[in-house]
């Protein structure tokens, strides 16, 4: 059948509610959006065709500028998998740093995501509020780690510094007040009745479409889908760790599960530090030959790496999957299509949380 | 010097509008950009507003080593942009392409051989204090007596 369309839309590459470049070219009936199509291709750099060949230390720097958002879980899974081959054992004062870094860095993530559906719907008081929080989440990772973004702080065997005893005193001041905070502006978002009329009910992505897309992430847990592959990994199973889950399928429930979600990190780093024992936090080992298939859970989702490396601890071929790539295609083929207007195009886009520097690499 | 010159320098120095650009950084920087719109940096005490509509921008922020996407591209943007304007490069890699200009990778730095760059924000990724201050440098030398320097 013929399909009639009124209006091409193009929006992006350069759009004031987008972070990165990207273009949707949404294609609507009268208001009523029956199509998008996605143009990627204004960030390929080609990051793992300069890995390749080239020692892990160097490989560990490229894999943290991935993504600079979610820079700290590129490195956990990169030097993870590295390990996994070599056979390293990493010391448990380190597991569980390496744990409180990770979780901090899902915090700022979060709230910038939501920062930026706050920001595109139009609410800029509650985006604000938001992006201060962050910075307190930003400075206690700067506190921890030495830098504010990439701030390679795992390493094979271990992590890069340690934490001592004042500063931990201040991660947990700091985290009481972040977490009182965002009770309040949690609260504002769930029962904001101007929120609701632009968040509940729109860009439905149901559990079916869900798992035939392959949504990952907060996108695929808003939708009722049980997965995060934290519940895999040793040091969160330690921990007890269990995913937050909502099923009300529309933006609203993606916002509301990356809130959770950042409660759950508070508890998870609070844990940390109070079984964090006395001991090293670097062990020693060689990163040997070998080939291996490594997931983690990244801010946005599951996040794979394919190393083989060869008896010099050099990098001979890496795959990369990030997260983000499911995700657009679930926003373009599920989400976005039916929204009632092109206003909604972009709050939905920006509800998948995309990130199209870690998608093109 | 005219009066209305004067005034016009006023009102430029507390109005700039700010637009950036990402040419294929990995969003290290683009975030602290944003950073800089907290309330703690809290960029528009000092006059300057950011959003992305480069026809009415003053200073273009260009992050980002150049990927052959914005082959075409950004020389178009750049031309959108009213006289008086000025672009600023922030991060390593629009100044040297920092990690990625390697062999086999698919950027093209410096930005400056596209488009002319007014200043440099080295680091990777510069805090957001450096990023202001940078825009802040730019503001006398870029915008005050414009129509004076034009002639």
């Amino acid at each position: 059948m013929k399909r009639t369309v009124d209006v091409n839309i193009p929006l992006g590459p350069v759009h004031p509610c987008f972070k990165e470049p990207v273009r949707l070219k949404c294609e609507t009936r009268g208001e009523r959006v029956i199509g998008v199509e996605v143009e990627l291709g204004y960030m390929k750099k080609g990051i793992e065709r300069i890995m390749k060949g080239r020692p892990w230390q160097e490989v560990m720097f490229l894999a943290e500028r991935v993504c600079g958002i979610c820079s700290v879980i590129h490195n956990m899974v990169f030097i993870e998998a590295i390990e996994r081959i070599s056979g390293i054992d990493v010391p448990k004062r380190a597991a569980f740093l390496r744990v409180i870094a990770n979780e901090l860095d899902r915090m700022q993530s979060h709230l910038l995501a939501n920062f930026s559906y706050c920001y595109t719907i139009e609410h800029e008081t509650l985006a604000m509020y938001l992006l201060d929080v962050r910075e307190l989440v930003m400075d206690e990772l700067e506190r921890l780690t030495g830098a504010r973004v990439t701030c390679a702080y795992i390493i094979p065997g271990g992590v890069r510094c340690d934490i001592r005893a004042e500063d931990q005193a201040t991660l947990r001041i700091s985290l009481d007040r972040i977490e009182s905070d965002l009770h309040r502006y949690a609260k504002m978002f769930e029962t904001g009745p101007m929120i609701a009329l632009r968040s509940k009910g729109i860009g439905i992505l149901t559990q079916e479409s869900a798992r035939r897309s392959h949504a990952v992430g907060p996108t695929a847990r808003g939708s009722g889908i049980n997965v995060d592959m934290r519940t895999l990994h040793p040091t969160y199973q330690q921990l007890g760790f269990v995913p937050v889950v909502r099923k009300d399928c529309d933006n609203h429930a993606r916002i509301m599960v990356r809130f959770d979600e950042l409660f759950a990190s508070i508890r998870i780093i609070r844990q940390c530090l109070d079984t964090l024992q006395k001991g090293i936090i670097r062990g020693g080992g060689i990163c040997k030959a070998g080939e291996i298939r490594y997931s983690g859970e990244a801010p946005r989702g599951e996040l794979t790496y394919t190393i083989k490396t060869d008896e010099f601890g050099r990098i001979t071929d890496i795959q990369i999957q990030t997260p983000s790539i499911m995700n657009i295609e679930a926003c373009c083929h599920e989400m976005i299509v039916g929204v009632d207007s092109i206003a909604d195009v972009t709050s939905t886009f920006v509800s998948a949380d995309p990130c199209i520097a870690c998608t093109e690499r | 010097m005219s009066i209305l010159q004067n005034v016009k320098d006023l009102v430029r120095s507390r109005s700039i509008h700010v637009s950036y650009v990402d040419v294929g950084s990995c969003n290290g920087c683009d975030i602290e950009v944003l950073a800089c719109l907290a309330p703690r940096y809290d960029i528009e005490q000092y006059g300057i507003y950011v959003h992305n509509n480069p026809r009415e921008a003053d200073v273009l922020l260009v992050v980002g080593a150049f990927t052959p996407g914005w082959e075409e591209k950004l020389k178009g943007l750049w031309n959108k942009i009213p006289e008086p304007k000025a672009a600023i490069a922030i991060g390593n890699c629009p100044i040297s392409g920092c990690v990625f200009d390697r062999r086999g990778s698919y950027v093209d730095p410096p930005v400056a051989k596209h488009i002319p760059i007014a200043a440099e924000v080295p680091g990777c990724p510069p805090r957001p204090t450096e990023i202001l201050q940078a825009i802040l440098s730019i503001r006398d030398s870029v915008f005050a007596e414009w129509e004076v320097k034009r002639k």
